[in-house]
């Protein structure tokens, strides 16, 4: 595997608009050496998937402040799955209510980042995604173009 | 003038003498060469404002010498208005609490808007929108599958609207706020139907659309038109109401998202005027009276945890906007309306009950900025929308600073303090900077369009967030004072079930209506807007039909074109 820099999809799913936060953690990753897409507001699953692909990244970050990220990130995963892309890590942030965490994690979301969590964390998180489960010349030749 | 002042600071004579303007400062002088040991020994390398303004050990009059108080402070209730909107402040009127609010069906809503009135809630009814209402998507359409009645209310129809007032008589209710934005004309449609169906007066009660879509290409995000095609209907708006001469505020030009989405308190102001002023010329080239509709038009912004900016900010906004109104368009003696929220941004999910102190404290500032119409967070904020006792403590928050502390007795009470007058100032000069600049990219359409305000927000957050990563601005439970334990208050949850009756009764709509006087309401929507006609007529004649949100503002993206983001590397 070629020691390219990490790649990053920041997507925002769903009608919300706010987008300081995805912005923030944009900019982080991309200061923290890393290559960032950032797909815009309004996103379908379907969207950000086929974004992802095309940009071959390595995590996608999903950020909804409006509720609905445990249905949103289900179905960027379930897509993925079938894409043959279960490699691609989610990681996601936004308003995490009480004990959707582990709802999250249980959806197999990698990450989970509430309000007041820190950019370094963030980044900590994404890069240990690929030093760790992942990563390896197999898993990445599985990808379709 | 010595070169680089500002030309709009007033050039008369200082309320002191020079003389008496040197004494101090020789006096200050001495006095810090005294206590050189003590002052040098500071807990803080440098001591700034939230916008990064250097903040000195010490204020004393020559810092405002530059002041006259008659020309840049004057009296309340009268050009400049930077004492106060009105002559007896909160002697006369308590500024009026008002709670953000609506989730679920309009039969949910209700509920709680009576709560609220019945708890002693003063601001009326004021309407969260769901998101696919916001941006014009009934509940049958893909994208709103999720989101339908999430972070507020699902409006369709009129039926939708007579619910939620089920019960409430407006006149009672005296004002309705929604944030509806880029489907500002819809909402007017309704509450004009509103009025109209309960055979009330629309005088009676003041409604408040925020009807300002500028800011959100920039930081809201509900838009779904071209920027160009939007502003338009905004005007459609204020144009309406300015005709009919209805006590409502057809706008709230707002820089509180702005301000939440980073901006400093200095942006917020400029760029929330710099809108507003977009608004006025398109509604003078229509050759509509900026007196009309100027004291029509609601300024809203946010108040967050800088206690002195935020004081300063509140009584600086008015006094640019009448000296802008004054300048730019001859609208002389125009009494600012201004909107402050106790915002939910600074709040946090860690130990959520600190956000009672910080609503306080908030509260506390626009109360010292002398504002008149709130909103208050609730301290449940950051974790999901606020539960009945939540927002109870709000509205008890409210009135422990109006009834207990003596703060509202007297106008204005901050004015002369040597701080605030010093920060009122900064703060006056860098917002007109700001906007010379706005002038000099042509103004705030094209910022908006070319990105330049969202990019100077996203610097700004950057930079924020920064300081808290480095420890060099502390939020406590956040980054200093942590613990480790979960949240363990009651938080609200979202019902599934909402989204499935709405789909229901949407179609139950949908097939109780007379289809052929729909669809020729709608023609007319389009018709309007490919004939550049004042839209609200034809919606309103649209929503009295049945017509839904979503076939209102589909009928537009027909004729004006659909706003889309795109994918961006980010650099």
């Amino acid at each position: 595997m070629t020691d390219r820099p990490l790649r990053v999809l920041i997507a925002k799913p769903g009608l919300d608009g706010h987008d300081r936060g995805a912005q923030i953690v944009a900019r982080a990753l991309r200061d923290a050496g890393m290559e960032v897409i950032y797909t815009g507001i309004r996103q379908t699953p379907e969207m950000i998937v086929t974004a992802a692909l095309q940009e071959d990244v390595d995590c996608i970050g999903l950020s909804a402040l409006s509720g609905a990220l445990i249905e949103y990130s289900g179905e960027v995963i379930q897509l993925l799955r079938e894409q043959g892309a279960a490699d691609v890590e989610v990681v996601v942030g936004g308003i995490i209510a009480p004990g959707d965490e582990e709802l999250l994690r249980a959806a197999g979301v990698a990450a989970v980042f509430g309000p007041g969590s820190s950019m370094a964390d963030i980044v900590a998180a994404v890069r240990g995604g690929r030093s760790g489960a992942r990563g390896t010349d197999t898993v990445v030749s599985e990808r379709p173009g | 003038m010595p070169p680089g002042a500002d030309p709009h600071l007033t050039v008369k004579a200082s309320d002191y003498s020079d003389e008496q303007i040197r004494e101090i400062e020789a006096a200050a002088e001495a006095w810090q060469q005294g206590h050189a040991e003590t002052l040098a020994d500071e807990r803080k390398d440098e001591f700034t404002s939230s916008s990064g303004r250097t903040i000195n050990a010490l204020y004393t009059p020559a810092d405002v010498a530059r002041l006259s108080y008659l020309d840049d402070l004057g009296f309340p209730g009268q050009p400049p208005f930077t004492r106060g909107e009105s002559a007896a402040g909160y002697r006369g009127k308590l500024w009026n609490w008002e709670f953000y609010a609506g989730f679920g069906s309009a039969s949910d809503a209700n509920k709680r808007y009576r709560y609220l009135l019945e708890q002693g809630g003063t601001g009326g009814v004021s309407i969260a929108l769901d998101l696919p209402t916001q941006i014009g998507l009934d509940p049958d359409h893909p994208l709103a599958q999720l989101e339908i009645g999430r972070i507020g209310v699902s409006i369709s129809t009129l039926q939708d609207v007579l619910d939620i007032f089920d019960g409430i008589e407006l006149k009672k209710a005296a004002k309705i706020f929604t944030t509806a934005n880029c489907i500002a004309p819809i909402a007017l449609a309704w509450f004009y139907c509103l009025a109209e169906e309960k055979g009330e007066d629309a005088t009676s009660f003041v409604v408040t659309i925020q009807n300002d879509p500028l800011k959100e290409y920039v930081a809201r995000g509900t838009q779904f038109l071209p920027v160009s095609a939007a502003v338009e209907l905004a005007c459609d708006v204020i144009e309406f109401v300015a005709e009919k001469d209805y006590p409502w505020y057809p706008i709230s030009v707002s820089g509180a998202h702005m301000k939440q989405a980073g901006g400093s308190c200095a942006q917020e102001v400029a760029f929330t005027l710099a809108n507003a002023l977009a608004y006025i010329d398109r509604l003078r080239d229509r050759n509509v009276a900026v007196e009309s509709f100027a004291p029509k038009m609601e300024l809203h912004f946010s108040t967050d945890m800088d206690f002195f900016e935020e004081v300063a900010k509140y009584r600086v906004a008015r006094r640019l906007w009448s000296e802008l109104l004054k300048e730019r368009y001859g609208a002389e003696g125009i009494r600012p309306r201004l909107h402050g929220v106790a915002s939910g941004a600074p709040l946090t999910a860690q130990q959520p009950l600190n956000n009672v102190v910080r609503i306080a404290l908030e509260v506390l500032a626009q109360v010292f900025g002398g504002v008149a119409q709130t909103r208050t967070a609730c301290y449940d904020e950051a974790l999901a929308i606020p539960t009945e006792e939540a927002v109870k403590l709000s509205i008890r928050t409210n009135q422990i600073i109006a009834h207990e502390t003596g703060i509202p007795d007297t106008v204005d009470p901050l004015a002369g303090s040597y701080y605030v007058e010093a920060t009122t100032l900064a703060m006056y000069e860098e917002i007109r900077r700001i906007l010379e600049d706005v002038d000099e990219r042509g103004g705030a359409i094209s910022a908006v369009e070319s990105g330049h305000f969202s990019g100077e927000l996203a610097d700004e957050s950057y930079r924020r967030q920064t300081e808290l990563e480095e420890h060099r601005r502390v939020i406590v439970g956040v980054n200093e004072f942590v613990e480790d334990e979960d949240a363990s208050i009651n938080v609200f949850r979202h019902d599934p079930s909402v989204a499935e009756r709405q789909l229901e009764r949407l179609a139950q709509a949908k097939a109780s209506r007379d289809q052929t006087a729909v669809d020729t309401a709608l023609g007319n929507v389009r018709t309007a807007a490919e004939q550049r006609r004042n839209c609200v007529p034809a919606v309103i004649e649209a929503v009295r039909a049945g017509a839904t949100t979503g076939e209102i503002a589909h009928a537009w993206r027909g004729v004006y074109g659909e706003w889309r983001s795109t994918l961006t590397g980010v650099r």
